[in-house]
C-alpha cells in the first residue's frame, strides 16, 4: 500500500486527499462570488482558460466556527467531468499511505463521517482520508435546500 | 451499420499506409520474415473483418494471398519474384475496393480470379482457392471480364488510391485530446487579449501591430478550425432511430417505417446530447399519438404503414430537425377542449385564437393530451419539458399539423453552445453575461420616462405603449441595489416563448463572443446560471439562464397571457398617437422624425464619417450610408451621434446633436408649405418641434443598400488588363458583378471585344446570355451593332436595356 497522498489540513484537523485526483496545487487568485449558491461555494475563479468552482471546505463540511485565514493555495481536484478549487487551511505536504482507511471506534463526528472514508496511517502520522464526491457535494442541508429549491 | 463500416474503411486504410514500406521491404527481399508477417496480419485482419459486411469479392482475394503467405510461413513455399508481385497485386486490388466502397462505387467487375491464380497453384491452397472462385465466378462470367483489368490492375489502382486518399485523409483521435487543444486555443485567445490590452497601454508601435495583427487572424483561424473539429454528425443520434421504431411500433401494434435525412449535418458534440432526450420523446410522441394502428389507416385511406420522417438541416448558426408523421394529425378542438378544462385560456380566448396558436398550447406547462398514460409516451414529462430543455440550449420548437394527414415539429437549435454572442452587464458590483440573442433592445432612461412603478414586489416600466414586467437583477440575485432610482439601464430580453420582460441592471458593459464553460452542479442547481466564461482580462463571469430566471418570477406567460398579448398590442397601437422620436440637430432645431423610421441609434467615430465628396456618407455595420444633417463647421469631438432611418428599402443617418426621447405626438400637426423637408410642427410638451417629412428626405437622399454578392446580375468581361483596370469599375458601379469569363450560364452578360466575338460565333461558341460588343475605334468600321470601348453612355445605356429585358430574371439568383 504505497498510495501518494496529499495533507491538508482542514479546521485545524489533518485530512488526506488521494493525489491522484489532485491535479495541482494553485494560488488562489480573485475568486468570483456566485449569488445564491449555497454558502460552501465561495465562488468561482479562473485557471488559465478554464472555470474552477472553490469550495469552502470549512462550510462544506457543515462546520459553524468556518471563518479563519485561509491557504492563499488551493488544491485543485477534479470529481464528475468538473474541476473544483478546494479552500483548506493549510497545504502540508505529499505523503505515502502506510496502511488501508480504518474507523476509529466512536466515529469521527457528524459532519466528518460523511466526507470521511477513514483514518489511514501515512509516513507522516495518521491522517482523516477524505471522499471528495461527498465533501463537493456540500453539508446536508445545503442539498436539501438545493433540492428544495429545483 | 454505417459506423461500422467508416470503421473498416478507416483501419483498412490506416493499415494499407502502414503496411506500404512493409510489401516494398519484402519485395526486395522476399526471404524477410518479420515483413512476411505485417503483410500476412494485413490480409489476415481483412478477411476477417469482411466476414461482418458483405463483400465477397475482398474475402475471396484477401483469404487467396492469407492462404498462399501461411504457406510461406510454414516452410510449405518459397518466397519469389513472380508470389510477391502476385500479393501486391492483390493488396493494390484491395485498397482500390476499399476506395469504390468509401465512395459508393460500383468496383469494375472481373479481374479477381486472375489475380487468385497469379499467386500459382499449390496442393494445399488450390482446394481453397476453387471453392472461393465458384463462389465469385459466375459474376465476371455474366459480366463480360475485361481481363485486361488484371494487367492494368496495378497501375490503375495505385493512381485511383492516391487521388481519393489525399481528399479524404483522416485520423482518430480521442476526444479528450481536442479538449484539451481547445482549451489551449482559448488560453492562447486569452493572452492575446492581454497582450492587445497592455500594447493599447504602450500606445501604436507599429513594429509590433503589424505581427501582433497578424497572430490575432491566425489565432481566429483556428478556434475556428478547433471548434469544427469538436462538431460530430448528427447521424450518431439518427443510427439508434431505427431501432427504437422498430422497438416502439411492435410494442404498440403498428407499423412504422422510418426515414432520417441529413444525417450529415453536423453540430457540436455537447449539443447532440443536449437534443437527445427531446428528439427522442418526440418521436416516441409520434409513433405513440400520431400515426394510427394499421386497421384504422386502412379505413382512412391510407397505406398501413406509417411514414416518420426525420430530417435535420442546417442554416447558418441554426439546425433546424424536422420531424414529420403521417399520422391522424392533433386535433384542434381536442386541444382546445382540453386547455379550456385545465384553464390555460378561456372561451372567450378560445374563439379569438388561431389553429395555429392553439396547436402550440401543447407545449405550455401541465398540458397532455393522452387519454390514457401509456408506457411509452406518458411517463410523467411533457410537450413542456421538450421545450424547456431545448429553451435551455437556446434552442425552439414549434408544431403544425394538417388534421387526418400528418403532424410535423420543427427544432430549432444553435449549431454550438459553446461560443455565443453575449452582453456582458454589471449589477450589485458584479458583472454577468446574456445571450445576445435573447436581448431585444437596451433602454436607458429616467423612470419616470418610463413610467417605472412598483406594484406590490413586482415592478412595471411603460415603454413604446406596452406595459412590461420588469425584474431587478441585484433583487433576482440577492446583490446590494445600487439604489439609483432615477436613471434605469434596462435589457429588454425576449424569450424563445415570444414573452418580453426588462431586466433592470446598473451597468451594461460591452459584447462579443463568449466561450461558456460548463458550472459544477451545486452551481447550476439554483437554475440562475447556464455556465460562465471568461473576460478578456481573464477573469471569470457567470452567464444568466434568462429563461429559467423569468421562469422562476412566472414571467413565463401561461397560455392566456401569451394569447393576449397581441391583442393587447394592437389596442394600445389603434389607441396611441403617433409617435415620434425627439431630437436636436445641428443647427440647434428640435426636431422629431417618425419613430417608425427610426431602426437604431447608432454612435459613430468620426473617422467613420466621410465629407469629401459631394454628399457626406458614414460606414456603419460595413455599410457605407448616405449622412444628413451635418452642420457645416468641420465636427467637435470624436463621436457622432446617428439615427440609423429607413424606410423598409433603404437606409439613412441623420445626424443630430442630442437623442432626447421617444415621444407621442398628441397636439395637432400643423402643416409647413414653406419648408419642404418639414411634414409639421407640433407642440411636445409645450416647445415647438418640426416634424422631419420623410418623403422628402428620402426622395433626396436615400439610396437603396447594395445588394450582397450573388444577388445583383452577373457580367463577364474580356480577359485583359484593360478590362480589369478601366471596364470592371464601370461595370460594377452600373451595379454588375464581375464574373469570370467562362461561365456558361445564360443569366450573365458578356461585353466581348467584336474580333473575339466574330472568332466565337465563327466556332458556334457564342456566350448563351446576352453579348455587348465592343471595337476599338470610334468610327464604326463594319455594320453590325457594335460601341466604342470608351463611349460611356452607350454601354451603361446597353447594360441597362440587357437588365430590362429580364427584370426579375436577374435578379432572381
Amino acid at each position: 500500500m504505497s498510495e501518494l497522498l496529499v495533507i491538508v489540513q482542514i479546521a485545524g484537523r489533518r485530512c488526506a486527499l488521494g493525489a491522484h485526483d489532485v491535479k495541482s496545487v494553485i494560488e488562489i487568485g480573485a475568486i468570483t462570488p456566485v449569488p445564491r449558491a449555497p454558502d460552501f461555494i465561495a465562488g468561482i475563479t479562473a485557471l488559465r482558460s478554464q472555470t474552477l468552482t472553490v469550495i469552502d471546505c470549512r462550510r462544506a463540511l457543515g462546520l459553524d466556527d468556518a471563518d479563519g485565514p485561509t491557504d492563499d493555495r488551493a488544491v485543485v481536484v477534479a470529481s464528475g467531468g468538473h474541476s473544483y478549487a478546494l479552500m483548506v487551511d493549510a497545504i502540508e505536504d505529499i505523503t505515502t499511505a502506510a496502511g488501508a482507511p480504518g474507523q476509529v471506534p466512536g466515529g469521527f463526528g457528524a459532519g466528518w463521517s460523511r466526507v470521511a472514508i477513514g483514518m489511514i496511517e501515512t509516513m507522516t502520522g495518521p491522517a482523516l482520508l477524505i471522499d471528495l464526491a461527498t465533501l463537493i457535494a456540500g453539508p446536508e442541508t445545503a442539498r436539501g435546500e438545493i433540492e428544495a429549491a429545483a | 451499420m454505417d459506423d461500422l463500416l467508416a470503421e473498416f474503411i478507416a483501419e483498412t486504410r490506416e493499415m494499407l499506409e502502414a503496411s506500404g514500406g512493409e510489401i516494398v521491404a519484402w519485395e526486395a527481399d522476399p526471404d524477410d520474415r518479420a515483413r512476411l508477417d505485417a503483410i500476412f496480419r494485413f490480409v489476415h485482419t481483412v478477411k476477417g473483418n469482411c466476414g461482418f459486411f458483405d463483400f465477397p469479392r475482398l474475402a475471396s482475394l484477401s483469404h487467396a494471398a492469407e492462404d498462399a503467405l501461411a504457406d510461406c510461413r510454414a516452410g510449405r513455399r518459397e518466397p519469389d519474384q513472380v508470389l510477391v508481385s502476385a500479393v501486391l497485386a492483390i493488396i493494390d486490388r484491395i485498397a482500390a475496393m476499399v476506395d469504390a466502397i468509401e465512395a459508393g462505387e460500383d468496383f469494375p467487375e472481373g479481374g479477381d480470379e486472375d489475380l487468385i491464380a497469379a499467386l500459382g497453384d499449390t496442393s494445399e491452397t488450390a482446394p481453397e482457392e476453387g471453392q472461393e472462385g465458384d463462389e465469385d465466378a459466375p459474376a465476371p462470367a455474366l459480366h463480360a471480364p475485361a481481363s485486361a483489368l488484371l494487367e492494368r490492375g496495378e497501375e490503375a489502382g495505385t493512381p485511383f488510391r492516391r487521388n481519393d486518399a489525399a481528399a479524404q485523409r483522416t485520423i482518430r483521435l480521442p476526444v479528450e485530446l481536442l479538449d484539451r487543444v481547445m482549451s489551449g486555443v482559448s488560453d492562447m485567445v486569452l493572452a492575446r487579449n492581454d497582450l492587445a490590452h497592455r500594447l493599447r497601454q504602450a500606445g501604436n508601435q507599429p513594429t509590433i501591430d503589424g505581427p501582433f495583427e497578424r497572430l490575432t487572424a491566425i489565432l481566429s483561424d483556428v478556434r475556428d478550425a478547433i471548434t469544427r473539429m469538436r462538431m460530430q454528425r448528427i447521424e450518431t443520434l439518427l443510427s439508434v432511430v431505427p431501432r427504437m421504431v422498430r422497438d416502439l411500433s411492435a410494442e404498440l401494434g403498428k407499423q412504422v417505417m422510418v426515414d432520417c435525412d441529413g444525417g450529415d449535418v453536423e453540430l457540436d458534440r455537447e449539443m447532440i446530447e443536449t437534443i437527445r432526450d427531446p428528439l427522442t420523446h418526440l418521436i416516441r410522441n409520434a409513433i405513440d399519438h400520431g400515426i394510427e394502428p394499421p386497421a384504422a389507416r386502412l379505413a382512412a385511406g391510407k397505406r398501413e404503414i406509417g411514414l416518420l420522417t426525420i430530417a435535420a438541416r442546417q442554416s447558418g448558426n441554426t439546425i433546424a430537425i424536422l420531424i414529420s408523421d403521417d399520422g391522424r394529425g392533433i386535433a384542434e378542438e381536442k386541444v382546445a377542449a382540453k386547455a379550456l378544462a385545465t384553464g390555460l385560456i378561456t372561451p372567450a380566448e378560445r374563439s379569438a385564437m388561431s389553429r395555429d396558436k392553439i396547436l402550440n398550447l401543447i407545449f405550455e406547462p401541465g398540458f397532455s393530451t393522452a387519454e390514457t398514460v401509456s408506457t411509452v409516451s406518458g411517463r410523467g414529462v411533457g410537450l413542456d419539458v421538450v421545450r424547456q430543455n431545448l429553451e435551455k440550449v437556446g434552442g425552439s420548437i414549434k408544431v403544425a399539423s394538417q388534421p387526418g394527414l400528418g403532424t410535423q415539429f420543427t427544432l430549432q437549435i444553435p449549431l454550438t453552445l459553446s461560443i455565443i454572442a453575449g452582453l456582458t452587464v454589471e449589477a450589485g458590483g458584479q458583472r454577468f453575461a446574456i445571450p445576445q440573442g435573447y436581448v431585444e433592445e437596451i433602454v436607458q432612461a429616467t423612470a419616470s420616462a418610463l413610467d417605472f412603478t412598483r406594484m406590490g414586489e413586482a415592478a412595471l416600466i411603460t415603454f413604446r405603449g406596452n406595459r412590461i414586467p420588469c425584474l431587478m437583477l441585484a433583487d433576482v440575485l440577492g446583490l446590494d441595489n445600487a439604489d439609483n432610482a432615477r436613471e434605469l439601464t434596462l435589457a429588454l430580453l425576449r424569450l424563445a416563448s415570444g414573452d418580453l420582460f426588462a431586466l433592470v441592471v446598473d451597468r451594461i458593459h460591452s459584447h462579443g463572443d463568449l466561450v461558456v464553460k460548463p458550472l459544477a452542479p451545486a452551481v447550476m442547481k439554483n437554475g440562475l446560471y447556464a455556465g460562465s466564461t471568461l473576460l478578456d482580462d481573464g477573469q471569470p463571469v457567470l452567464l444568466l439562464d434568462v429563461t429559467n430566471i423569468a421562469a422562476r418570477h412566472d414571467l413565463i406567460a401561461d397560455g392566456r397571457a401569451r394569447v393576449l398579448q397581441p391583442v393587447e398590442d394592437e389596442a394600445a397601437f389603434a389607441a396611441a398617437a403617433p409617435r415620434a422620436m425627439l431630437f436636436t440637430d445641428f443647427a440647434g432645431r428640435r426636431s422629431a422624425v417618425r419613430l417608425e423610421l427610426v431602426q437604431r441609434i447608432e454612435t459613430a467615430p468620426v473617422s467613420a464619417i466621410d465629407r469629401s465628396l459631394a454628399r457626406p456618407r458614414a460606414v456603419i455595420d460595413g455599410m457605407i450610408l448616405p449622412l444628413v444633417g451635418l452642420p457645416d463647421a468641420p465636427l467637435a469631438g470624436d463621436k457622432l451621434r446617428l439615427l440609423r432611418l429607413s424606410d423598409g428599402a433603404c437606409e439613412l443617418l441623420h445626424a443630430v446633436r442630442e437623442v432626447e426621447d421617444a415621444v407621442e405626438m398628441t397636439d395637432a400637426l400643423v402643416a409647413v408649405p414653406e419648408d419642404p423637408l418639414v411634414e409639421a410642427i407640433t407642440l411636445v410638451d409645450g416647445q415647438p418641434v418640426a416634424l422631419i417629412d420623410a418623403h422628402a428626405l428620402f426622395a433626396l437622399h436615400g439610396e437603396p443598400p447594395q445588394p450582397a454578392e450573388g444577388l445583383r446580375p452577373r457580367c463577364a468581361l474580356p480577359d485583359s488588363e484593360w478590362a480589369r483596370t478601366i471596364l470592371a469599375p464601370l461595370v460594377t458601379a452600373a451595379g454588375y458583378e464581375v464574373v469570370p469569363e467562362t461561365s456558361a450560364d445564360p443569366e450573365v452578360v458578356s461585353i466581348l471585344f467584336e474580333d473575339v466575338y466574330e472568332a466565337a460565333a465563327a466556332l458556334g461558341r457564342t456566350p448563351p446570355g446576352p453579348v455587348i460588343r465592343l471595337r476599338d475605334h470610334p468610327e464604326e468600321s463594319h455594320a453590325g451593332a457594335t460601341i466604342y470601348r470608351y463611349d460611356r453612355e452607350a454601354l451603361l445605356a446597353a447594360l441597362a436595356a440587357t437588365r430590362k429585358a429580364r427584370p426579375a430574371g436577374g435578379q432572381g439568383q
